[in-house]
């Protein structure tokens, strides 16, 4: 079991290395091959230590296995080693299946793309990135794969690097990110200076009457899980990651990187639970998370943008969970969430590519009749999305939501908040949904797909137009069916299969009843519908995106311009500032200074050579006998 | 050890070296230069010779014939720039010999 798990953590680092090293001697097609293979085989090997697990008993279901001694100073020792336990095999499942689906769907996505190798030897590098962070056997290897997925993250976010857009969305993901891997790294200083341990066990041998200790670590973790994870107020980056390719979208900011926080939070639940302020702020962001991103996502006229904005809100939700202590419901919705998330992007993707790259969806319009397979998956997707009965959003979430109603009145306050998220959802969704697929088709519609456009007919296989070729859409087929049932492992209290799993890693901290598991059930959906049926009224019919929307939503909350404010301009100011009075006259000045200087006395210097001849010599005479003298005097 | 005592060696040598030095910075043709300054070194190695003598060691007459041989090498750089000046038909002057003026 523990073989299948290094196999699994290789084999994406082997896949990555070999599309590098190999570069020209490979073909396209291969690297893509090779990566998809190499995620797949990960997959494999995750499947088989899952299916070995099963049969272990439920307290022997802990595994850390070392490879090798890999820091060593004095007492202090870190090894590089991976711990395998329910915890960590739920997201080495999610990552290798979810991965191994888009990377194969990214052959037909990308084909054509003239850098389609680098681009395969990023996505392989990612997945052995996400993986060594979930299966890190300690904080140190998690923070290293941490700072992997952000490299990671980065390179695929520039991939287009002709694109100044593109590559200023990437630097800005790695400076939002780099703020949280900061905190997350004093973190783990802490955890080290009070314990001198790096592994997991000491989060629980931090001495629990410390409270100042135990606030500042949990701080600093919350800090590295809300930057991942693009909660408020470091939220900005992943709406700008859309620069990137659309697979890595659905890959990265939306099914794996971003869950990473709530993934660290569920991982270091002791601390948490400890710290139950620190905890009750990660559900509070979580909770404001929803509803902002919902509303700023009413708005948006990008695709994509819409659907990250709406990543933002389900991942506020995982938040509210593990925030309150509802751990195994928000790893359940990161499950789902990955499905019909990963789904939405690459429907969006199949769009966007038969669109010729227009993202805009007021350009867009009326693809119901055009692209039907689309539209039928899109359906569902969104469907789950707003968590319609007995679609895989709709168990995961309303476990959330029932989670925090159980867990008291503060959790109470921020069920009634996740409540208008649900109706925010609802709105949203239907409004991007109608805009793309109903309504009359614009004209970039008709000039691409319309019934005289060239190369016309769904299954084109190859670059052409159409719904893309058979690499494109068997991973969506694939998606589809597990959005559609994926929330079947765990039905209300009836059937736990996450709960069970994880009981032995993160016990959840409150079991809600049988109303509250009910009152949620039927309330979120309802909500969501009522979302739908607002969304239908006012976007079904016509094109345009009407109402007039509000200008601060608009502008995203005026959180790029504060932040360009408070961080980017005064930074400019004090550069300007030192460039004047410090860089001019001190550094750049005192260059010139010697130079002058130098030159001056050169000029003085050469007055003496006269070139006389004698009076060298007399010269030489004359100093001879000066020191003669004074060799005398001094004796 | 018979002959005249150290102070009157070097009252020679002194003589020897001044007459030369005052031939150096006097004198404008550089073959009389060159001489001078032979004389000059005489003079120094005279010095050397009688303290050499003074101390009853041989070290200063090796000395002196490493100045001599030093000499003779000079001797021919130097010759043989005055036999290129006059090849040039240029003033055997050392004070037209400017041109490295600063």
């Amino acid at each position: 079991m523990v073989a299948a798990a290094w196999i699994c953590l290789l084999l994406p680092l082997a896949g990555a290395l070999l599309i590098t090293l190999l570069g020209n001697v490979l073909s396209r097609k291969a690297a893509g091959v090779l990566a998809t293979s190499s995620v797949a085989g990960a997959f494999v090997a995750a499947a088989v230590a899952f299916v070995t697990m099963l049969g272990d008993g439920e307290q022997h279901r802990s595994h850390l296995s070392t490879g090798f001694t890999w820091l060593s100073a004095g007492s202090f020792q870190a090894d590089f080693s991976i711990l395998l336990d329910p915890l960590s095999l739920v997201m080495m499942l999610v990552i290798t299946g979810v991965g191994s689906l888009i990377v194969l769907y990214s052959i037909g996505y990308m084909h054509g793309d003239n850098e389609e190798r680098r681009f395969f030897g990023y996505m392989a590098l990612f997945v052995f990135s996400m993986l060594l962070l979930v299966q890190g056997g300690n904080l140190l290897l998690l923070l290293v794969g941490w700072g992997l997925v952000g490299l990671s993250s980065y390179l695929l976010i520039g991939f287009w690097h002709e694109k100044p857009s593109a590559v200023a969305a990437a630097k800005k993901a790695f400076i939002i990110n780099a703020i949280g891997d900061a905190t997350f790294a004093i973190a783990i200083i802490v955890i080290i200076q009070q314990t001198h341990i790096v592994g997991f066990d000491a989060l629980s041998a931090l001495n629990p009457d410390n409270h100042g200790v135990l606030n500042l670590v949990a701080l600093g973790l919350l800090g590295g899980a809300v930057a991942k994870s693009a909660q408020l107020p470091l939220h900005t980056w992943l709406p700008d990651a859309m620069e990137g390719p659309t697979p890595v979208s659905a890959l990265i900011h939306a099914a794996t990187m971003v869950t990473a926080g709530v993934y660290l939070i569920a991982r270091c639940h002791t601390v948490f639970e400890s710290a139950h302020q620190v905890q009750n702020i990660a559900a509070g962001i979580g909770a404001l998370t929803i509803v902002v991103a919902g509303a700023i996502a009413l708005v948006q006229t990008d695709i994509k943008r819409v659907i990250a904005y709406s990543t933002m809100s389900q991942i506020g939700y995982m938040f509210v969970g593990v925030g309150l202590g509802a751990y195994a419901s928000s790893m359940f919705h990161l499950m789902t969430h990955a499905f019909f998330k990963a789904l939405l992007f690459m429907g969006a993707g199949i769009v966007i590519h038969a669109l010729s790259g227009e993202q805009d969806i007021r350009q867009m319009g009326g693809l119901r009749k055009l692209m039907p397979r689309t539209y039928v998956m899109m359906l569902i997707a969104s469907l789950a999305l707003i968590g319609f009965p007995l679609t895989s959003g709709f168990f995961s979430k309303d476990a959330i939501l029932a989670g925090a109603l159980a867990s008291g009145p503060y959790g109470a306050a921020l069920w009634v908040i996740g409540m208008i998220g649900a109706l925010l959802t609802g709105v949203y969704t239907s409004r991007m949904f109608l805009t793309v697929f109903h309504g009359a088709p614009g004209d970039l519609v008709l000039r691409q797909l319309g019934p005289d456009a060239h190369g016309q007919g769904a299954t084109t296989d190859g670059h052409g137009h159409g719904e893309g070729p058979r690499t494109m859409l068997i991973p969506v087929a694939i998606l589809t069916v597990l959005a559609l049932g994926g929330g079947f492992i765990q039905v209300f209290d009836w059937w736990t299969g996450m709960q069970t799993w994880l009981e032995s890693v993160v016990p959840s901290l409150h079991e809600p009843t049988g109303w509250q598991e009910a009152i949620s059930s039927i309330g979120a959906p309802l909500l969501g519908l009522v979302g739908v049926t607002f969304g239908w009224a006012v976007y079904g019919s016509r094109k345009d995106t009407a109402p007039k929307p509000s200008r601060s939503l608009e502008h995203k909350l005026y959180f790029d311009e504060l932040y360009d404010r408070i961080a980017y301009a005064p930074a400019a100011f004090i550069a300007r500032f030192v460039t004047r009075l410090i860089e001019g006259p001190l550094v750049i000045g005192s260059g010139d200074l010697v130079g002058h200087v130098t030159r001056g006395a050169g000029e003085k210097a050469r007055l003496l050579q006269n070139g006389l001849v004698r009076s060298y010599a007399l010269l030489i005479a004359l100093s001879f006998a000066v020191m003669g003298i004074v060799f005398l005097a001094v004796r | 050890m018979a002959g005249p005592g150290i102070p009157a060696y070097l009252g020679v040598a002194v003589f020897l070296f001044v007459t030369g030095a005052f031939g150096v910075l006097l004198r404008r043709s550089p073959l009389i230069v060159l001489l001078s300054l032979e004389i000059m070194l005489n003079g120094a190695n005279l010095a050397l010779i009688a303290f050499s003598r003074h101390w009853g060691n041989g070290d200063g007459q090796i000395f002196a014939i490493s100045v001599m041989a030093v000499a003779a090498a000079e001797v021919v750089v130097g010759l043989g720039l005055i036999v290129a000046m006059a090849r040039k038909k240029l003033n055997l002057d050392v004070d037209e010999l400017s041109s490295l003026k600063g």
